[in-house]
């Protein structure tokens, strides 16, 4: 049966916006539409499938399931793609996930693309856009000759759209082996950081090396209070240690997707948009009237950000 | 016994370069609708995989006796004449049309080479190419070799046991850092946290020129023709255009542009 299954993790985001992208390539297919979720499910799992009109939905659950990423989640997913096969498995592109997609597909061989940010179907095949260079280019993948496919998708690109007509979902437990698998790597220390992550805030304002030198990212962080949002950063700035690691926005750092997200001092690669381009409402403050930043940005101020932004607390605080 | 480290290496675009090019407006697809032909982009060994060769020689440097071996599936004289300079005991090159291949392929051939050589303790990989940043080539391998995949780290550490070898890395992750351990034969892949990656030597650059690249093709690892037809075929690339409808808030100073950029944010219900 060619299905077409999205496959989630617990309670890590991007469910619904893959289940509305899936939604729409299996009716491209005209093919069965699935959901198999691994591990822990959001609380609402039945109400999310209702209104993605996902007829049959899976779980997989396991006391040896401990991550998206290792061993055992790789060989639950094989034992259940031998028994419940399918054309086409996407997955919301997390940390975890851009290990398992590969390893998963070479498991059961199957083609594999990450980084994905729409499907298509053309003549019964299915296309992947994806993006390359770090952003600069976008780059279409032909999925030929027979499935199955694993495809990564970043959510932040999607929307969430509810079916014209929500469906009545049945839950069916799957039972997997996993007797003889054990992870083989295993975890020694864990530094948590604590405190909110810039993934998860409403509002971000994050400087470049056009603040000139460490001391001022000082002004970043006081605007982001005035906000009452959270402090972020290039890469550069991270690389020279003005700014935390945990801040840093694009490629190699995190995906953010504020309501607003101010960028100071900031060029505008697109190895930093890929980190920020989903905010809502994007502003940039930046000296050259013809910096690429400009080109993403809703609302900007040309001029001297280390004038601006102390401007900009007063302005908010007043 | 000494620990036998093989490190993938891919030649890559230089990103740096596609990137002002990107900047300026002035990125170029070529006639085939699929590759960036521009000549003036220099070819450059991936910064991950030249990380990844850093690993390496800073693992023999802490003690551990081993050898090192770069193998590439497509690379130029050049590139694997850069990792010979920088003191790695044999570069390999595997013979093969790369733009004919998809990632499985790429592995297939990879997971040969090494097969080829009686195994490796331990395979280090770049946590991604800067061209097709797919970064899934390593987790295939690993899986093609049924060894375990240990991903993005930012320092990799290994001893000697009775038996074997103990493998410790410290990975990057939006948690913050992870310490995992594990038994070598293992995959590792290396992400820029490792830190910068040495230059030649004079001397290293003198002993590359005598250095022997050794060549290998598909059929001499025993890699048929037919496993190798891609599933994934690249079809297009093109330069994402993006939509520019930017509002520039003027002001007379900084302090009135400021305000009105606030009262702005406001009035569009961004800010309350
Ligand atoms: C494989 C790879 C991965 C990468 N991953 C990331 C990533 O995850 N995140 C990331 O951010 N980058 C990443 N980069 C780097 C990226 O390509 C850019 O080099 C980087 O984003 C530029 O940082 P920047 O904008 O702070 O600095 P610059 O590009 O130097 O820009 C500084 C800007 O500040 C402006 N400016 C200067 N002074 C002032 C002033 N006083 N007031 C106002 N404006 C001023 C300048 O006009 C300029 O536009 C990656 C690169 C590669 C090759
Ligand atoms: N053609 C190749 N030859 C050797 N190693 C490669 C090749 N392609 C990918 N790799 C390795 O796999 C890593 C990830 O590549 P990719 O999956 O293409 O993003 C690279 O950093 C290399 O270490």
């Amino acid at each position: 049966m060619s299905r077409v299954v999205v496959c989630t993790w617990g309670t890590s985001g991007g469910a619904e916006e893959l289940l509305t992208l899936g939604r729409g390539v299996a009716a491209g297919l005209g093919a069965p539409f699935g959901w198999v979720v691994l591990g822990p499910a959001p609380h609402d799992l039945i109400e999310i499938a209702n209104r993605q009109d996902v007829p049959v939905v899976d779980r997989i659950e396991d006391p040896k399931l401990q991550s998206f990423g290792g061993d055992v989640a790789v060989a639950a997913l094989a034992a259940y793609a031998r028994e419940h096969t399918f054309t086409l498995l996407l997955v919301p592109q997390t940390f975890d996930a851009r290990v398992l997609a590969p390893r998963l597909a070479a498991r059961i061989d199957a083609g594999v693309v990450m980084n994905g940010l729409g499907l298509a179907v053309e003549g019964g095949e299915i296309a992947v856009t994806a993006s390359a260079y770090g952003g600069d280019t976008r780059v279409v993948y032909a999925l030929g000759g027979g499935g199955p496919f694993v495809v990564g998708v970043n959510a932040s690109a999607l929307d969430v759209e509810a079916a014209e007509k929500p469906a009545t979902a049945v839950l069916r437990h799957v039972a997997v082996d996993l007797g003889g698998v054990d992870e083989r790597v295993l975890v020694v220390n864990r530094s948590e950081t604590t405190g909110p992550r810039i993934e998860e805030a409403d509002i971000i304002v994050a400087g470049g090396r056009g603040l000139g030198e460490k001391d001022n990212y000082r002004l970043i962080h006081e605007l982001a209070a005035a906000l009452g949002g959270m402090a972020a950063a290039s890469r550069p700035i991270v690389d020279e240690g003005w700014a935390e690691p945990a801040r840093q926005v694009g490629l190699t750092g995190r995906i953010t997707r504020p309501s607003l997200y101010i960028a100071a001092g900031i060029s505008g690669a697109s190895q930093h948009m890929v980190g920020c381009a989903a905010a809502k409402t994007l502003v940039a403050i930046n000296r050259d009237p013809d910096a690429a930043i400009f080109r993403y940005a809703r609302f900007g101020i040309v001029g001297n950000c280390l004038e601006i932004l102390p401007e900009l607390v007063r302005a908010v605080k007043g | 016994m000494a620990l036998r480290i093989v490190v993938c290496a891919k030649e890559v675009l230089d990103p740096d370069a596609v990137n002002n090019y990107a900047l300026e407006g002035k990125l170029v697809i070529g006639e085939d609708g699929k590759s960036l032909t521009q000549a003036s982009i220099p070819r450059l060994m991936n910064a991950y995989d030249e990380q990844a060769i850093e690993a390496a020689l800073r693992i023999r440097e802490a003690g551990t006796a081993c050898t090192i071996t770069v193998v590439s599936v497509g690379a130029g004289t050049e590139i694997l004449k850069h990792a010979a300079s920088l003191g790695i005991d044999e570069p390999v090159a595997i013979q093969a049309d790369t733009a004919a291949l998809d990632h499985l392929g790429m592995a297939k051939l990879l997971a040969a080479f090494v097969q080829s050589r009686g195994g490796a303790d331990l395979v280090l990989c770049g946590r991604q190419a800067s061209d097709d940043d797919q970064g899934v080539v390593p987790a295939i391998l690993g899986e093609y070799l049924g060894l375990p995949v240990v991903t993005i780290a930012r320092a990799v550490d290994v001893t000697a046991t009775g038996e074997g070898f103990a493998v410790r890395v410290v990975r990057v992750t939006p948690d913050g850092d992870e310490t995992v351990a594990v038994a070598a034969p293992t995959v590792v892949t290396i992400s820029n946290e490792l830190g910068q990656a040495r230059y030649p030597t004079m001397a290293g650059r003198m002993a590359a020129r005598k250095k022997k690249i050794t060549s290998v093709t598909a059929t001499e690892l025993g890699v048929a023709a037919e496993t190798l037809v891609p599933r994934v075929r690249l079809v297009k690339q093109f330069v994402p255009t993006v939509k520019g409808a930017c509002e520039v808030i003027e002001g007379a100073s900084p302090a009135e542009a400021a305000a009105n950029l606030i009262a702005r944010l406001r009035s569009e219900g961004v800010l309350r």
